[in-house]
């Protein structure tokens, strides 16, 4: 198995122009993050579309990658994301492109933006589930749907305004949680 | 909108852009500020991390081969492994021809009687000549001899001598001297594959290549044959 420090090496060495670092780094993450791809798209030749997009992008940004503060399968699994949200976005039409949020080139690394990795998705599902089944879904759908709020207040039958304010007290409260 | 120095709104801010709902000009302007302020960056990827935690439940799924060969495809359209196949390929059949021609002379003649028999070696050139080593191999002491003909390793840069047999990944032989004669000494096992294989010399960092495969441009290539 492939450890965290394993993929930041691979990630480092990339950025390089390792092309065996890159060979090894896909065999290591694609099938995860063709499974993410595929989650948001359920399209299985747009998931392998954007799957390709991704590990181009990988290999042109890789050197940028130190400089977010994410740790490195976040860093993955967030430009696959965003990346596949984009995609069904375009698909939908109409909401700002979010692609950038992970691969921000010009920031300086600063300590307080280095994040200790931490084992995460239990901790999440448990704090999602002390939320309403409704605002847990809300924030699933955001996430992994690229829901906007205008999506979310319709789903909801909620005025917009009305959502954002439902929204930012169950993000507050899932944060709360996160951090006890 | 809020007072954008307020560390709860800050994180709730940090948490909508990390969730793609601020709208474009929303985005915009967090995005100008991620860039300068580094609680706002630790605030996001914070989030990042969190909500990443619901990407990461998601099941891997197996990715259909030609994905990678397709990706290899767009970032390296002068796919550099192919040209090593292609240049084995069509070398090692001009060298099989060579051998077989050599055979004949060699057994019509009776030389096979002589006995220390042919000395293998090549001339590894570049393409355009700016690069020629001529390499011999010599059985007794298993050494191989390469002295640099003509051209140079670039400043801060090291040649590095790869032998390809056939398909097989390229052995790392070792590195170059930057001027003048190189021996080096080879292992019984790499002896045995040296006739008919390829010679080549890429451009690596000071020390080799740090993989143990070619990370650099390949500069000149030879075809490894019995010298008369």
């Amino acid at each position: 198995m492939t450890t965290v420090s394993d993929i930041e090496a691979l990630i480092a060495r990339v950025a390089l122009g390792d092309r065996r670092a890159f060979g090894v780094l896909y065999d290591a993450t694609s099938a995860k993050l063709f499974g993410v791809a595929l989650r948001v798209l359920d399209n299985r030749a747009e998931a392998e579309d954007a799957l390709q997009e991704v590990f181009v992008k990988v290999w042109h940004k890789a050197g940028q990658y130190r400089v977010n503060g994410l740790s490195p399968m976040t860093w993955l699994i967030t430009v696959t994301r965003n990346h596949a949200v984009d995609r069904l976005r375009a698909r939908r039409a109409g909401t700002a492109q979010i692609d950038e949020a992970a691969e921000l080139a010009d920031l300086t690394p600063g300590p307080e933006a280095q994040v200790i990795a931490r084992s995460e998705a239990a901790r999440l599902t448990a704090c999602l589930a002390t939320l309403d089944p409704d605002r847990a879904e809300a924030v699933r759908r955001a996430y992994m749907e690229g829901e906007s709020y205008v999506e979310l207040a319709s789903r909801f039958g909620l005025p917009l305004n009305t959502v954002r304010t439902w929204l930012r007290r169950s993000l507050q409260k899932l944060k709360d949680c996160l951090t006890s | 909108m809020s007072d954008p120095r307020d560390p709860d709104e800050d994180r709730m801010q940090a948490a909508e852009y990390a969730l793609g709902l601020l709208t474009a000009s929303e985005s915009r302007a967090f995005e100008s500020r991620l860039g300068v302020e580094p609680l706002l960056r630790a605030e996001y990827a914070l989030w990042a991390e969190d909500l990443a935690a619901l990407a990461a439940a998601v099941p891997a799924e197996p990715v259909p081969p030609a994905a990678f060969r397709a990706i290899e495809a767009r970032l390296f359209p002068d796919e550099r492994v192919s040209l090593w196949r292609r240049l084995g390929l069509v070398q090692a059949v001009l060298a099989a021809a060579v051998a077989a021609v050599l055979l004949l002379v060699v057994t019509n003649l009776g030389w096979l009687s002589v006995p220390p028999g042919p000395t293998l070696g090549a001339e590894i050139a570049a393409a355009d000549q700016t690069l020629i080593l001529q390499a011999r191999f010599d059985p007794a002491t298993a050494t191989l001899t390469l002295q640099r003909a003509a051209g140079g390793v670039a400043a801060g840069r090291a040649h590095q001598l790869w032998l390809i047999a056939g398909d097989a990944v390229p052995l790392s032989l070792g590195l170059l001297a930057d001027a003048g004669t190189t021996t080096l000494t080879l292992t019984p096992q790499q002896a045995v594959l040296l006739d008919g294989a390829v010679l080549a010399i890429s451009d690596e960092p000071p020390g080799g290549s740090p993989t143990g495969q070619p990370t650099g441009a390949v500069l000149a290539t030879g075809v490894i044959a019995a010298q008369l």
